[in-house]
């Protein structure tokens, strides 16, 4: 009999990024090397579990802005031209370090990623990543969840249901669209959770969702099985609890696995160290110095103490921190079970983008967990599963909550991103004005009004303010709301004084084409 | 930035770019001091951004590598020019965690007007009235926070955490025992987190307890009792004045 249960939770998100005004757009890598590093190579590691007969189970999020970029035509050409130039770049690299017995096993390890992206993205998938992420969710491997609709940081909106509901119920609809299927459960976009908003997932009928340990010991009542178990909403809504210490594991830039000296250093890239002359033809702007995704050197140390990346090392250090990571999950269940009156599970929520991004070796963390998990005593379940075996569970309320610094509002609410509440909050409410005053129209009208609750949906992204707080593409994070609401303030301004640009309309819709199903009704007042 | 991107740069240009980034510099600099000042200056900032960021966000801001875009107006052109207001009367209540909410207000321009033609309006102030969490009364009572005519939000640091609140926008007319309160606006109701456990957790056996500690209560900066915050101790409308209104 299994000692614990672990339940792994993957994010997959990015904000919404079409410009197809431009030929080619910097922002838009952000995609392509999430797709180039965590979404197919998480697709090839479960084609390997599965071949292998390993019993893996996940529970995932495909937000529903990654899933309207995932299956948008536009996009999905620009990767693949985005797959030639790597693979050109590889391929210089190649006739300069190939002979190199440091460095040409590196090179030869990009050469081989890309190629293999190339192989799935073109041949495997025909351009729908998708349909192989909905193959293993309609297999049962994977719970695909959702989230909110353009990931706005829900407590701050708590009070708002219009908004709420808004970002909800545009989830729900774009979920089915992409999967045929309505989702069990609901990722809180950075956990952010408040009591305010338990009662709008459950009228979508949303079963469970992830919250932080912090959130949910500060419930009411507090719950008596710690983070070893969920809690119940008095509506009957489903909160999982964040296990604390396995997030410090792998998500600490300092502690955490993903910062042993072995592995690879994601910031030390040949953008950054290789002539620009040299580097321009595989640039997005010939003199604009970016991360061009490879990589040679491990985090060792400084830069007078960094030493060449070593993938055979990596990876078998990435094998010894699954093998660690279990131990201590199994050490953990070991002490909690005998004080409670079911198996201890331990919920481990990341973001997917994490693996193999972010943390190059964490594809290879993840399969040696799956791999691994049954010598440890440990059962891999997803959240339905559980829910499945134990229905009912302690009744508490948890306390608004976040996994950002601080625990609380701080990074989504701050002076460098708090300007952007006076606007979304206004968008909104004249949203709601809008739905109230024409609640039956059709034709241009309701394309108008339409394309107008789609930017207020946009605006209220939080990774936009995230990236205000955090410094980085501030400049254009602020841009991305500031277009949203002058977007939403001249379709506004069309409605209210009944003057339509046409052409206008039209090439917005044609950019911002996300949620085609989105109905504007959505804004109506909550009765 | 990088030194090829700043070579590309004529010196005008990288004098605007340095006033930009708030370098007093001398006039009349070689280029490459320019230069040099510049990149010394990102480099600094970068080195600031980094260690005042929280873990998550390093670890959330690696999936958005790509540079950073200081041309992002050559590239896309000038940003829209949004409203900076929306001519209400209105003030908004958002909270942050259990020490800070956040408001913001505005007044219409008529509000504006009528206040700038009576002498006897006194500069507006915030009143943050403590709430029943139940029933949305008044409980303990508020304290006032003076602002500007030109404040349009203010940080508002909280008496306790766990309580609920609303803010009201106020002025004040005439002076001595004839002052009249005037609220202006009224915020919605928020509530500021708990950061201490619940009452009720006195009553979880030796098991709960253990299980709590397992699951890291220790590292939360989680409070065993609700304290007061000294600075910000709610009265109980000991400033109203006999003529106020609300």
């Amino acid at each position: 009999m299994a000692k614990g249960q672990l339940a792994l939770v993957l994010n997959a998100h990015l904000p919404f990024v079409r410009h197809p005004e431009y030929p080619r757009f910097l922002e838009e890598r952000w995609l392509f090397e999430a797709l180039s590093e965590t979404y197919l190579p998480l697709l090839r590691l479960f084609r390997r579990l599965e071949a292998d007969a390993v019993p893996f189970r996940l529970t995932m999020t495909v937000s529903p802005t990654l899933a309207s970029m995932l299956g948008d035509k536009l996009l999905g050409e620009r990767y693949a031209a985005y797959l030639e130039t790597q693979l050109r770049l590889v391929a210089a690299e190649e006739k300069r370090l190939g002979a190199d017995s440091v460095f040409g096993p590196v090179v030869a390890l990009y050469s081989a990623l890309y190629r293999e992206d190339r192989e799935d993205f073109e041949t495997l998938y025909g351009r729908d990543v998708l349909g192989g992420f909905d193959f293993f969710y309609k297999k049962g491997r994977i719970d695909l969840i959702t989230t909110g609709a353009s990931h706005a940081f829900l407590p701050l909106y708590a009070d708002s249901p219009e908004a709420v509901s808004a970002q909800i119920e545009t989830a729900m609809v774009a979920h089915r669209r992409a999967f045929g299927k309505h989702p069990a459960g609901f990722w809180l976009p950075q956990l952010g959770w408040h009591p305010l908003i338990a009662d709008a997932l459950r009228a979508y009928n949303v079963q469970y969702t992830v919250i932080t340990t912090r959130g949910a010991l500060l419930g009411s009542p507090t719950p008596h099985r710690g983070s070893f178990a969920p809690v119940q909403c008095p509506n009957g809504l489903t909160v999982f609890v964040r296990d604390a210490a396995a997030t410090k594991a792998v998500w600490s830039e300092s502690e955490g696995y993903p910062a042993d000296p072995v592995y690879r250093d994601f910031y030390r890239d040949i953008g950054f160290d290789l002539p620009i002359e040299y580097l321009a033809p595989y640039l997005e702007e010939e003199r604009t110095r970016i991360f061009t995704g490879l990589k040679y050197w491990a985090i060792t140390g400084s830069t007078a103490d960094k030493r060449p990346y070593d993938p055979a090392a990596a990876l078998v250090r990435a094998r010894e921190h699954a093998a660690n990571f279990l131990a201590a999950r199994t050490a953990a269940a070991e002490r909690a079970g005998p004080l409670m009156d079911r198996t201890p599970l331990m919920v481990c929520p990341y973001d997917a983008e994490l693996f193999g991004h972010g943390w190059f070796e964490g594809i290879h963390w993840l399969e040696s967990l799956f791999r691994q998990a049954k010598e440890f005593s440990l059962d891999i379940v997803s959240l339905s599963e559980y829910l499945r075996l134990y229905p009912e569970s302690q009744v508490s309320t948890p306390e608004f909550s976040s996994w950002g610094d601080g625990g609380y509002a701080e990074v989504w609410l701050d002076g460098s991103n708090d300007w952007i509440y006076r606007h979304t909050f206004k968008a909104a409410e004249r949203m709601t004005e809008l739905a109230e005053r024409f609640p039956d129209e059709s034709g241009l009208r309701e394309r108008i009004l339409n394309q107008a609750a789609r930017e207020v949906v946009l605006s209220m992204c939080s990774d936009w303010s995230l990236l205000m707080r955090a410094g980085k593409s501030s400049t254009f994070a602020r841009r991305q709301v500031e277009d949203s609401i002058s977007n939403f303030g001249k379709l506004y301004d069309m409605l209210c004084s009944n003057t339509v640009g046409t052409e206008w309309l039209t090439r917005l819709e044609k950019r911002n084409n996300i949620f085609p199903e989105l109905n504007y009704r959505i804004f109506r007042k909550k009765r | 930035m990088n030194s090829e991107k700043l070579d590309s740069l004529s010196l005008e240009e990288l004098y605007a770019l340095a006033d930009k980034m708030e370098l007093d510099l001398p006039t009349g600099l070689e280029r490459l001091f320019v230069m040099e000042e510049i990149l010394d200056a990102a480099e600094e900032d970068s080195e600031d951004r980094r260690s005042s960021i929280d873990e998550a966000l390093l670890v959330e801001e690696k999936k958005y590598s790509g540079s950073e875009s200081d041309n992002l107006e050559l590239r896309i052109g000038v940003p829209p020019q949004l409203e900076q207001r929306y001519n209400e009367t209105m003030i908004r209540a958002l909270v942050r965690d259990p020490s800070w909410a956040f408001a913001y207000w505005d007044l219409s321009d008529a509000e504006k007007s009528s206040m700038v033609g009576d002498e006897s309006a006194s500069p507006l102030f915030l009143r943050v009235v403590e709430l029943d969490r139940e029933g949305g009364d008044l409980k303990h009572g508020h304290f006032d926070i003076p602002v500007s005519p030109e404040d349009l939000q203010w940080y508002i640091n909280l008496p306790r955490s766990g309580i609920r609140f609303r803010i009201d926008l106020c002025s004040r007319r005439g002076g001595g025992s004839g002052t009249r309160i005037r609220i202006l606006a009224r915020s919605n109701p928020v509530d500021s987190p708990r950061q201490e456990l619940h009452p009720g957790s006195e009553g979880i056996d030796q098991a709960g307890l253990r299980l709590l500690q397992l699951s890291g209560i220790g590292d939360m900066r989680i409070h065993t009792q609700t304290s007061d915050n000294p600075i910000r101790i709610i009265t109980s409308g000991m400033e109203l004045q006999p003529g106020d209104s609300d």
